[in-house]
């Protein structure tokens, strides 16, 4: 794998702000493995290692992606919300492959001790709420923002006002309209 | 919809949930006077908040971390509570992380559930819930979950169950048809059970089908008496904006907790008595006949509403089965699901002795099966019979060769003489255990060329990492030499081998007639499923062969026959002679059609393009194995260790002596059409 330096990191995050979709694609590989090695060392060495916390995750990557002096807030926002994304991604296409495996292809390695596998429910139940994301966004479009920040970058309502620059407030009252809309899209808890 | 009009709805729906829950009515009324849809959009997406619980709340990383950062070691892995030490994670449910593990003192393993941190944050909480359990912990009965312990050491609150091996009744009713006695069976080892607890005083409270387990053996329990209900949240942590909505845990996250195995009582939040566990196992026993539960509306209030008032559709609507047995089940359903307890079954005894008649009657009607399939009978309930009768037989020839294996008998003498015959000069005279390992490496050799040409492949020389990699699955294969456990990839080698046997005709048959190597179907379904017919792994591959069920439908198999050993040998002879013609001339090579077979035909090929300007290009998959950091991770990291593994299992299988096994190699065995019964 090629390194970037944290001045390539920071030109990517610029460009990618700048509408540049190349962008993100070099810069999902990088926060990917970042966020996987440290991911592996919090689990190691906390406690209770299953209550990950997200946000402390992506700011260690962030400062070693992007470095830790004289970080400029603009860059660090992005950094959260190109994290959610990646995430989303990533989670996502796990989901995707999941659901279409066939039997000579991804499943079939699944063996006796691989815990790592994601069940066919929560890959349908994710490719589902991807889809009605997507649909959300569509309709409006800040909304598709704080749940893509909240649910796959695991920002906490203060966080994701920063980073889309608005109030509490506002995340507050968007995050439950659209928690509303996601459910009733997803078809509420209908069996 | 369009931007604006959502832009409309979203205005009147902050405004609705601005205002208190009953002013919301006249508020819709007012602001959107005129326009019906807007004001039904409105209400919806109100319905939709109040109902919405936690759903996405938790991040999903916290949910799919494993998956999305591949296999995070688990803290808990390998570490000791008390005296159990912890062998894997079965799973996370209301109950908190549930593992298996090892009880050090008693030697047996164990199911340990750890308490959520939240939940014993609540001192009184704690409290209650401990005496329950210990309350439970005092039932003594074969179709409750026992509970070994309720403990805490170093300010981890535990509770050790029995460990159970099978399904949940939620998985049953997702997976299978369940037939009539099957769900009979079911319901009237549960009534039994429900009996016992109720004259000890416990009401369970939860009878869900995800609280009901039966086993391989077709032994049904019950889990989490008297404590399920406990464990959930209290209703004031969640209700700040919605009062009346009742928090249920769930498994899944997105998917939120049902209310529909409530009983009327529980749904008005009045005291509940053994009745209500009666009303449950009648939800329980209807949605396992009509494969849907009962009570269910669109929202958790329209389910509430359909359990105080309404009358489920009658079984005959979603079921084919016209047995007259069926309206008789129905009138035990009507019984278990009348809203006033007092007009229900008072006792479980009472259910329990109706099931058992319908049962006696299905019995009378099939009398010439019943009599013969006694022995597999599980010792307690009512009788019964596994659910399939055809595979009895093999099953009753495995468990008798594995009795006289363990008592060091032989039987198949003729076969064991004429294979000791065959495989003199290349079976090694000194058990694979001690050799040296230089030995066992050159036996690995010797061995590896003899599989390789029962596979019809040129002889290649296998690099010393090859040979290893061999090793290390006949090394691990060896190491469950007397293993007690009875979970999948633990038995003891000789357990597996024993159950291979009464199989190995029908295979060796149903290959040699689509002209695939017999070898190869003899030792793919050791390392699929270890000769387990119905196994399922966890993305739900099953059977014998481990194929997903849209495959196995391609080949003509429906997913309730998957465990049927007889539909799906011959299928995965067809579906592995597919695969060879579609490698074409890569399938002179069986090692490549065996890594179709893990990884699917366009990945060999892609694989065997990237090596094509590598030295000593030669097509089979030992040259991609010694080429692999050329290839992807997945190769790396799963594939490059499946055909090694295969040559583990057949080098055990074909040269049994040397690994303690008291049983002909398993290829010799596929002359003889069906074994005589001993």
């Amino acid at each position: 794998m090629t390194t970037l330096s944290q001045q390539d990191v920071t030109e990517l995050l610029l460009e990618w702000q700048q509408g540049d979709k190349c962008a993100l694609d070099k810069l999902t590989p990088l926060v990917y493995d970042e966020l996987r090695r440290i991911a592996h060392r919090y689990v190691q060495h906390e406690r209770d290692g299953h209550t990950l916390q997200t946000t402390a995750l992506v700011n260690e990557a962030y400062v070693r992606l992007v470095g830790g002096q004289g970080i400029e807030w603009q860059n660090r926002a992005h950094f959260f919300a190109v994290t959610a994304q990646v995430m989303r991604h990533i989670l996502i296409d796990h989901a995707r492959r999941r659901r279409y495996a066939k039997h000579g292809g991804e499943a079939q390695r699944v063996s006796f001790d691989d815990a790592s596998v994601m069940s066919p429910e929560r890959a349908a139940e994710l490719v589902a709420l991807d889809e009605a994301l997507d649909e959300l966004a569509r309709l409006d479009a800040r909304k598709g923002r704080v749940v893509e920040l909240r649910y796959f970058g695991g920002l906490s309502l203060e966080e994701t006002a920063d980073v889309l620059d608005v109030s509490v407030m506002t995340v507050r009252r968007d995050w439950r309209a659209a928690k509303a809309w996601l459910y009733r899209a997803l078809g509420g808890d209908q069996r | 919809m369009t931007p604006e009009r959502w832009q409309e709805v979203e205005e009147v729906l902050q405004s609705a949930l601005d205002r208190a829950p009953q002013e919301r009515d006249s508020f819709l009324d007012q602001a959107c006077a005129g326009d019906e849809e807007l004001k039904s959009e409105a209400a919806a997406l109100i319905r939709a908040h109040d109902d919405a619980g936690d759903f996405i709340e938790q991040p999903a990383i916290a949910q799919d971390a494993r998956v999305m950062f591949g296999e995070l070691p688990d803290i808990n892995i390998g570490r000791t509570v008390g005296h159990y030490r912890i062998i894997e994670r079965l799973g996370a449910g209301g109950m908190g992380e549930v593992y298996l593990a090892q009880d050090a003192r008693l030697n047996r393993l164990v199911a340990l559930k750890i308490l959520p941190a939240h939940f014993i944050s609540d001192d009184a909480r704690l409290r209650r819930f401990q005496r329950e359990a210990r309350a439970a912990s005092a039932l003594n009965h074969p179709n409750i979950l026992t509970i070994h312990e309720v403990g805490e050491a170093e300010e981890i609150h535990f509770i050790a169950t029995e460990f159970i091996d099978g399904q949940t009744i939620r998985e049953l009713i997702a997976r299978h048809h369940l037939s009539l006695e099957e769900t009979l069976e079911i319901a009237a080892q549960v009534a039994f059970a429900l009996n016992a607890a109720h004259a000890a005083g416990i009401v369970h409270r939860d009878i869900k089908p995800e609280n009901i387990m039966r086993r391989a053996d077709g032994i049904v329990k019950i889990l989490d008496f008297g404590i399920a209900k406990l464990i959930e949240p209290s209703t004031q942590e969640f209700s700040n904006e919605a009062p009346t909505i009742i928090k249920a845990q769930t498994e899944t996250g997105l998917v939120i907790g049902t209310v529909g195995y409530m009983s009327p009582e529980q749904a008005r939040a009045l005291p509940v008595d053994e009745r209500t566990d009666i009303w449950s196992l009648g939800v329980v026993l209807y949605e396992m006949v009509a494969g849907r539960a009962p009570f269910a509306g669109a929202t958790r209030m329209d389910t509430l509403v359909s359990i105080l008032e309404h009358e489920p559709p009658p079984l005959s609507q979603s079921t084919q089965d016209a047995s007259p047995q069926l309206e008789e089940l129905q009138r035990i359903v009507n019984k278990a699901l009348r809203k006033e307890r007092s007009e229900r079954y008072q006792t479980a005894a009472a259910m329990l002795a109706d099931l058992k008649s319908i049962r006696r009657e299905l019995d009378f009607a099939e009398t010439p099966l019943a009599s013969s399939s006694s022995i597999a009978t599980p010792v307690i309930g009512p009788a019964t019979r596994p659910p399939q009768t055809r595979y009895l037989f093999p099953l009753l020839i495995a468990a008798a060769l594995l009795l006289s294996l363990l008592a060091g008998t032989f039987l198949y003498r003729r076969s064991l003489t004429r294979s000791s015959a065959q495989g003199a000069n290349a079976t090694a005279s000194k058990p694979y255990s001690q050799m040296s390992e230089a030995e066992q490496l050159a036996f690995i050799n010797e061995q590896e060329q003899r599989i390789s040409a029962m596979m019809g492949d040129r002889p290649v020389k296998l690099n010393d990492e090859a040979l290893r990699a061999i090793k290390r699955d006949v090394d691990s294969y060896v190491a469950r030499t007397g293993s007690t456990s009875n979970e999948p990839g633990k038995e003891d080698l000789r357990l597996i081998y024993a159950r291979a046997i009464p199989y190995a005709p029908l295979i060796a048959g149903s290959f040699a007639a689509r002209k695939v190597p017999v070898i190869i179907g003899l030792y793919l379904p050791m390392i699929e499923s270890e000769y387990k017919a119905c196994f399922e792994n966890r993305v739900g591959a099953k059977g014998l062969f481990q194929f997903l069920p849209q495959t196995a439908r391609q080949y003509g198999v429906a997913h309730e026959e998957m465990c049927d050993v007889e539909k799906m040998t011959p299928a995965a002879a067809h579906y592995i002679a597919d695969r060879m013609a579609e490698l074409g001339d890569d399938s002179e090579s069986m090692t490549l059609v065996l890594l179709s077979y893990n990884r699917g035909p366009e990945w060999v090929r892609s694989s065997l393009r990237q090596l094509r300007d590598a030295d000593n290009y030669e097509r089979n998959f030992w040259t991609l194995f010694a080429n692999r950091d050329k290839l992807d991770e997945t190769f790396q990291q799963e594939n490059a260790f499946y055909v090694p593994k295969f040559f583990a299992a057949a080098i055990i299988g074909e040269n049994p002596h040397a690994f303690g096994l008291q049983i002909a190699p398993l290829s010799s065995l596929t002359h003889t059409t069906t074994p005589a019964q001993p």
